[in-house]
């Protein structure tokens, strides 16, 4: 079909995209690798290869662990509970009751505050004695001291939360579309052959569904892979390393510490750890959604 | 069976206005408490006790909100109509030609979405410098135009294909036209749906981004909205005046607020054009 009509020479048309993106996205990795072997400081004109020693040394400390374990939770946390609470909120606004364009449109506000807002309104959100949590606490007479950020083992899954709280629109949103393109004749086919809602939902709209999944899926698990803004704008990464999430971690390593060698290294492994989850679940995602 | 109808019908009311107000209860609160005077330091949970613009008066001073707002839509519009212009140019032969270097160019542009900005900045500055562009308010833009198009040749590469007959073109082939001409006149008035959901999902990040905002805007007179918030963050001196901060936050937010308000539609149908055809 190439013929007179689609011409090869229509690839110029790619030529501005390219050189944008060869140039300030690809080259910069590029060299990332290059960085990760040298005890290059982020400014300094002259530096040195050093060999793996940045490798060795990552994987010689906790920090590498740490943050990738940080990391996992969180992507794992926000793809699970941001994926059934969208898909509930979905089914809830797709039922026929009055004002649901109102809800919808209240549901998706959150989306259009800026992470560094969202931020701020969730510190005071968890802000100890007079934050909004603990504050409604006091008024019901329940003394606490509750500090959600500043807690080692609560710290992680508050921010996680906040993440939810900002992207469950668009996942929401994403599912209701998915939800309308199921054809009301197939549901009442299947309650006529007596399914209940439940199983109408596991086996009729969930199967249908399979595309908004994985679009779902996919997005919230790249979001929570890059996960930065709110360790970043809330916690600092703290208390101690408990925020501190790979990509994170890179910047305080490169912009606090000024090892801008060890942190390109680090960079390589979160590059690597990053494409290897999502190449293996989007090659999953894809066979099973043929095959449903 | 009616009345368990009915019953349920009410009941589901009941949740999904539960459900909602959780989920905003930040934001009200947030709000009733912008509303207040800056000196105001009683409980906020005592919900619009008063109506003062007085923290948004001086939210609004503080942030210099229509320089901030001036330079949100410069930065913003800017980047986001060359979005548009190379994410559509550059989806055109990845669309239309059959062949491996089409397929692999997809996947090429596709994988940049998974790299974290924050990971290659150091480099990314380098480049800058090196090509001698000016580190002013407007260097983002090469930055919002470059990490835009991962996803905006993906939206539109999966429009072309799907939604646009090649039939069109071969006509406007036959009629003398062009590969230039063909493209502009046919093909893209034809992408106007999808072109719709690059402008918002790109526009919206852009708006919001901070990130390299903070990187290469030095001077105050020059921030867009979201890095004018940063000011606002006090310190052990200064302890937060959460009254105005909270009045900067809806100030920064309003002019997407507002635009969603209008456009809605456009909102909720963008971002599910390329979700939904995949």
């Amino acid at each position: 079909m190439s013929s007179t009509v689609m011409k090869k020479s229509m690839y110029w048309f790619a030529l501005p995209a390219l050189i944008f993106y060869l140039t300030f996205w690809i080259f910069p990795i590029l060299r990332l690798f290059q960085y990760s072997i040298t005890d290059y400081n982020g400014y300094a004109q002259a530096y040195n290869y050093i060999g793996f020693d940045n490798y060795k040394e990552l994987f010689r400390s906790d920090i590498l662990g740490i943050s990738l374990k940080n990391t996992l939770i969180y992507t794992f946390v926000t793809v699970i509970a941001g994926n059934i609470i969208g898909l509930a909120l979905a089914l809830l606004l797709n039922m026929k009751i009055r004002g649901t364009g109102i809800y919808r449109s209240l549901a998706y506000i959150p989306t259009l505050f800026s992470a560094i807002v969202v931020g701020f309104l969730w510190s005071y959100v968890y802000m100890p004695d007079y934050g909004l949590i603990s504050s409604f606490l006091d008024k019901l007479g329940i003394a606490n001291e509750l500090n959600f950020l500043g807690d080692y083992s609560t710290a992680l899954y508050s921010i996680i939360f906040v993440e939810i709280w900002k992207t469950i629109g668009t996942t929401m949103i994403i599912f209701l579309a998915g939800l309308q393109t199921v054809p009301s004749d197939l549901l009442e086919a299947g309650r006529i052959d007596g399914c209940g809602s439940w199983r109408l939902l596991r086996h009729v709209k969930i199967p249908l569904l399979a595309t908004a999944i994985t679009i779902n899926v996919t997005l919230s698990l790249i979001n929570g892979l890059k996960a930065f803004d709110f360790p970043f704008i809330m916690t600092n990464g703290g208390p101690g390393t408990a925020t501190n999430t790979l990509i994170y971690t890179i910047y305080k390593m490169a912009f606090t510490e000024q090892l801008f060698g060890k942190a390109s290294a680090l960079g390589v492994i979160s590059f690597a750890v990053i494409i290897v989850i999502t190449a293996v679940f989007v090659l999953k995602m894809n066979k099973r959604e043929v095959s449903a | 069976m009616t009345l368990r109808k009915v019953l349920g019908k009410g009941s589901v009311q009941v949740v999904v206005l539960l459900v909602m107000a959780l989920n905003l209860i930040p934001l009200i609160i947030a709000f009733s408490t912008s509303l207040r005077d800056p000196s105001n330091n009683t409980n906020p949970l005592v919900l619009f006790r008063e109506m003062s613009f007085g923290s948004y008066k001086a939210a609004f001073d503080r942030m210099h909100f229509p320089e901030a707002l001036w330079n949100s839509v410069v930065l913003t519009g800017v980047s986001v109509v060359f979005v548009v212009l190379f994410a559509a140019m550059a989806s055109y032969p990845m669309a239309r030609l059959k062949t491996k270097l089409s397929k692999f160019m997809y996947l090429f542009f596709l994988s940049g979405l998974v790299v974290p900005a924050q990971m290659v900045l150091i480099p990314i500055v380098q480049m800058i410098n090196a090509l001698h562009i000016p580190t002013n308010q407007y260097t983002p833009i090469f930055m919002f135009i470059t990490c835009s198009l991962p996803f905006s040749t993906f939206l539109y590469t999966g429009f072309i294909r799907s939604g646009v007959p090649e039939e069109v073109e071969e006509a406007a082939h036959i009629d003398g036209a062009g590969l230039f001409q063909r493209f502009w006149t046919v093909v893209f008035p034809l992408l106007i749906p999808v072109t719709v959901s690059v402008i918002i999902t790109q526009g919206v990040w852009i708006w919001n981004d901070y990130f390299f905002n903070m990187i290469f805007i030095s001077s105050a007179g020059d921030s867009p909205l979201p890095l004018a918030m940063l000011g606002f963050l006090g310190d052990q001196q200064n302890p937060t005046q959460w009254n105005v901060l909270f009045a900067a936050c809806f100030l920064c937010a309003l002019p997407l607020l507002l635009a969603f308000l209008f456009l809605q539609k456009y909102f909720i149908g963008g971002m599910t054009v390329g979700a939904v055809k995949g």
